[in-house]
C-alpha cells in the first residue's frame, strides 16, 4: 500500500494527497492498493510545481485499527518531531496521531518508547 | 564588536530585495524548484522534514543584545517561540515558511545579521574561540583575524565555488575552544623565536563521512601575512580538489592523498607567486579593524569579591554553578560565565525567545553588551564582575538557564538529527535528553568530571561525533535506530579520532551503555585522571568488554 506526499511550497509543511487536493494529515491521506493509480496521481502531483515540492510515494501498512507510514522517518513527519510534543501535527492530537505514535512505540521494540518524551 | 558600514547595510538591503524577488517568482512559477533552490540556498534557506529551516550567521560566534533581541522576536513571530544554536556556532530555525523569508531576512538585515554563504561550497562562518577578549590564556584577540578573514571571504568572487565547503577557525590560547584541527583550516595564534605574531597553519581536519585531524604545514605564519597564505591554500584546493566526487571533495582528501607535507610545499610555492601588497591586509586597514575589538575598559577590582563569597557561602547551587560554569578572566574582578543550554532533559542548544531576551539583558547590563556562541552549543557571557555573579545566576535560574553542568556528561552535544534533518538516519536529540536525564544528579555528574558526548544523526557528524570523548553515531538498521559508539575521540588540542567500540547497538541500549563506559571509567580512574586520560591509558578493551559482555 501507498500514500503520497510532499511539503506544501509556501511554507513547507507535510501533506498529502488525497483525491485531487492536498491535505495536511496523514489519517485523510488516499491509500493507493495498486502501483497504477500511485503512480497517475504523482505524475498529477508532479504537475503542481507552485503548490508542493518534491512529492513521493511512501509505504503504508496495516498497523492495529489502521494504517502507518512504514518508515520511521515518515512516521516523524506525519507527527512532528518527539523532542517536542507541542510542535507538528501531533500537537493537534487525534486519532490518527494516536495510531501512528503507537505505531512507532511498537515498531520500536527493546523499550525505546522510553526515549520519547511525552 | 565589528560595526557594518553603510556599504555593508547597502548591500544586505539589496541582497533582501533580490531574494525577495525570487521568492515571489518561485511562488508564482515563473522559475523553476531546481532553479530557486540553490538561490534559497545561498540565503540560508533549507527544506527539512516538517518545514523549512533558515540558518543565520553568527560570526565567529559573537552576538550583542540588539541581535539576540531581533533572533528572539524572528522566533516569536515567524517560528515556535525557539531558534537553535548549532556546532558551527550558527542560529537555526526549524518552522520558517517561505513566504515569511525575506521578511525574516529583512528584519535580521536591521541588525546587521544575515544567513549569507550559510549554505553551498563557499567559506562558511569562521568559529573563534568564544573567550576571545576576556580570558588571560590567548595571545591575541582571534576575533580580531576572524573578521578579517570574514571580510575577505564574504563574496570572494575566486572561492564562491569552490569544489565543497569550507570551514576555518581562529584561536589564540593553547586551549583550544574552536575544535581547530577538525576545520579545513585551523589557525592558532603563536609567538615566534623572535617574539613575533604569527599562525600555526593545520590544514585537512574535518569529520564526516572520513574524519581527518588537521596536519600542521607550517609552524609560523607571520600574522600579517595572513590573506596571502589561505589564498595559496585555497588556490591549491580550488586546482585540485575532487569535484568530480562529493565525497572525495573535501580539502582534507586532497591534503590525505598528497601527503601533508606535498601539499604545504604546493602551497608554498603557490604562495610565492602571490603579490603580498595586493593579497595581505595593510597594516591601517588591520589597525581600523582591530580598533572594533579594542579591549573593554575593566575597572581595577579586588581579585575576590566579598559580596560573592557570602552569596556562594548562603548558596550551594550558586557555588555549585561557580564551580562548573564560571571560569577565570584576564581582568582581576571580572568572570567568564558558560550559559549551557543543557538542562537534563532538554533539547542541547535550543534556546526559547525569553531566555533570549534574558541573556541581551543580561548581557547589556553586566558583561558589556557582549554574548557569544560556542561550538558546544552553550552562550558565554565573557565579562561579568564577581560581584553580579549572583545576580546573574539568579535570572539566569528564573528562565532555566542556570544549568551547572558545563563540561559534564550531560553536557551534550546533539545534532537536529532525524527529528528535524532531512539527511538523518536517527534521531539524536532524545538520545541526548535520555542521558542526561540519567546523570542528571549534579553530584554524580561533577564526580564523573570533564566527559563530552557528542551525537549525530548520520554520517555528516554535525554533531562532531568523531571527536567526542563518547560519540555516538546513528545508523539506520532495517528501519530501525541503531547507535555506533566511538571512544576516545577529541575535539580540543589533544585533538583525535574516536576509536569505535563495537557493533552498532539499538536506541534502547544506548543510555545503559553509557553508564557502563561510566562504569568503568571509576573503577579503573587513577587520580586527577578524566574519562578521556583513563581512556588513553588503558586502551579501549576493559570499556568494550564491559558494553559487549551483556549482549551476548
Ligand atoms: S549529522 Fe546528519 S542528521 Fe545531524 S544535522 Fe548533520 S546532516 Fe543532519
Amino acid at each position: 500500500m501507498k500514500a503520497l506526499t510532499a511539503n506544501r511550497l509556501a511554507d513547507g509543511e507535510v501533506v498529502f494527497w488525497s483525491h485531487g487536493r492536498w491535505v495536511e494529515r496523514f489519517g485523510q491521506a488516499e491509500l493507493f492498493e495498486d502501483d497504477a493509480p500511485a503512480g497517475e496521481a504523482e505524475a498529477k502531483a508532479k504537475s503542481q510545481p507552485t503548490v508542493v515540492v518534491e512529492p513521493y510515494l511512501i509505504e503504508v501498512a496495516p498497523i492495529e485499527d489502521g494504517v502507518a507510514p512504514v518508515a520511521y522517518r515518515e512516521r516523524l513527519r506525519a507527527l512532528g518531531p518527539t523532542n517536542t510534543p507541542d510542535h507538528g501535527k501531533q500537537a493537534e492530537g487525534g486519532h490518527d496521531v494516536e495510531l501512528i505514535a503507537k505505531a512507532a512505540g511498537a515498531a520500536r521494540s527493546g523499550g525505546r518508547v522510553n526515549l520519547i518524551k511525552r | 564588536m565589528y560595526r557594518y558600514d553603510a556599504l555593508d547595510k547597502e548591500f544586505l538591503a539589496d541582497r533582501v530585495s533580490e531574494f525577495r524577488h525570487q521568492v515571489t517568482r518561485r511562488l508564482a512559477g515563473e522559475i523553476t524548484e531546481d532553479q530557486f533552490k540553490p538561490l534559497r540556498l545561498m540565503n540560508g534557506l533549507y527544506l527539512q522534514l516538517h518545514a523549512y529551516m533558515l540558518r543565520i550567521a553568527i560570526p565567529y560566534g559573537t552576538l550583542n543584545p540588539a541581535q539576540l533581541r531581533k533572533l528572539a522576536e524572528v522566533a516569536r513571530t515567524y517560528d515556535k517561540g525557539y531558534g537553535h544554536f548549532t556546532t558551527r556556532t550558527n542560529l537555526q530555525f526549524h518552522w520558517i515558511k517561505l513566504r515569511d523569508a525575506p521578511d525574516i531576512l529583512a528584519s535580521l538585515a536591521e541588525v546587521d545579521l544575515h544567513a549569507i554563504q550559510t549554505s553551498g561550497n563557499c567559506i562558511r562562518n569562521t568559529t573563534a574561540d568564544p573567550y576571545a577578549g576576556a580570558t588571560a590564556e590567548e595571545l591575541d584577540d582571534p576575533r580580531v583575524w576572524a573578521e578579517v578573514i570574514r571580510q575577505w571571504s564574504t563574496l570572494h568572487p575566486e572561492f564562491s565555488f569552490l569544489p565543497r565547503k569550507f570551514k576555518i577557525a581562529v584561536t589564540a590560547s593553547v586551549k583550544d575552544r574552536t575544535a581547530a584541527r577538525t576545520h579545513d583550516i585551523g589557525l592558532a595564534l603563536r609567538r615566534g623565536r623572535d617574539g613575533a605574531l604569527g599562525f600555526e597553519v593545520m590544514v585537512g581536519g574535518g569529520l564526516g563521512r572520513s574524519p581527518h585531524i588537521g596536519s600542521t604545514i607550517r609552524e609560523h605564519l607571520p600574522a600579517g601575512r595572513l590573506l596571502s597564505y589561505l589564498q595559496a591554500i585555497l588556490r591549491v584546493y580550488n586546482r585540485h580538489g575532487r569535484r568530480d566526487n562529493k565525497f572525495k571533495a573535501r580539502v582534507k582528501i586532497l591534503v590525505a592523498s598528497l601527503g601533508a607535507e606535498e601539499f604545504g610545499r604546493q602551497v608554498e610555492a603557490e604562495w610565492a607567486q602571490i603579490d603580498p601588497a595586493s593579497a595581505d591586509l595593510p597594516d591601517t586597514e588591520l589597525a581600523r579593524i582591530r580598533g572594533f575589538f579594542a579591549p573593554a575598559g575593566f575597572e581595577v577590582l579586588p581579585a575576590v569579591s566579598a559580596k560573592l563569597e557570602a552569596a556562594k557561602a548562603a548558596d550551594p547551587a550558586l557555588a555549585r554553578f561557580l564551580r562548573n560554569n564560571v571560569h577565570p578572566h584576564k581582568a582581576s574582578g571580572y568572570a567568564i560565565v558558560d550559559i549551557a543550554l543543557k538542562t537534563p532533559g532538554e533539547t542541547p542548544g535550543d534556546a526559547t525567545a525569553e531566555q533570549m531576551e534574558t541573556v541581551a539583558d543580561l548581557a547589556e547590563r553586566y558583561s558589556q553588551g557582549e554574548a557569544r556562541v560556542t561550538h558546544e552549543q552553550n552562550l558565554v557571557l565573557p565579562h561579568v564582575r564577581l560581584d553580579d555573579l549572583p545576580a546573574v545566576h539568579e535570572a539566569l535560574k528564573a528562565v532555566g538557564l542556570a544549568s551547572a553542568n558545563a563540561n559534564l556528561i550531560s553536557d551534550i552535544i546533539a545534532c537536529p538529527g532525524l527529528d528535524y534533518c532531512a539527511l538523518a538516519n536517527a534521531r539524536a536529540i532524545p538520545i541526548a535528553q535520555h542521558i542526561a536525564q540519567r546523570f542528571a544528579d549534579q553530584d554524580v555528574a561533577e564526580d564523573i568530571g570533564e566527559l563530552k558526548i557528542k551525537i549525530s544523526g548520520c554520517i555528516n557528524a554535525c554533531g562532531h561525533h568523531h571527536v567526542g570523548h563518547i560519540g555516538i553515531l546513528g545508523v539506520d538498521k532495517k528501519g530501525e535506530e541503531f547507535y555506533q559508539l566511538t571512544l576516545g575521540g577529541s575535539g580540543a588540542e589533544d585533538a583525535e579520532v574516536g576509536k569505535i567500540l563495537g557493533p552498532a547497538i539499538h536506541a534502547s541500549r544506548v543510555t545503559d551503555a553509557i553508564d557502563d563506559l561510566v562504569a568503568v571509567y571509576l573503577r579503573e580512574r587513577q587520580p586527577g585522571e578524566r574519562f578521556l586520560d583513563t581512556y588513553r591509558r588503558t586502551g579501549i578493551a576493559p570499556f568494550k568488554e564491559a558494553v559487549y559482555a551483556e549482549v551476548h
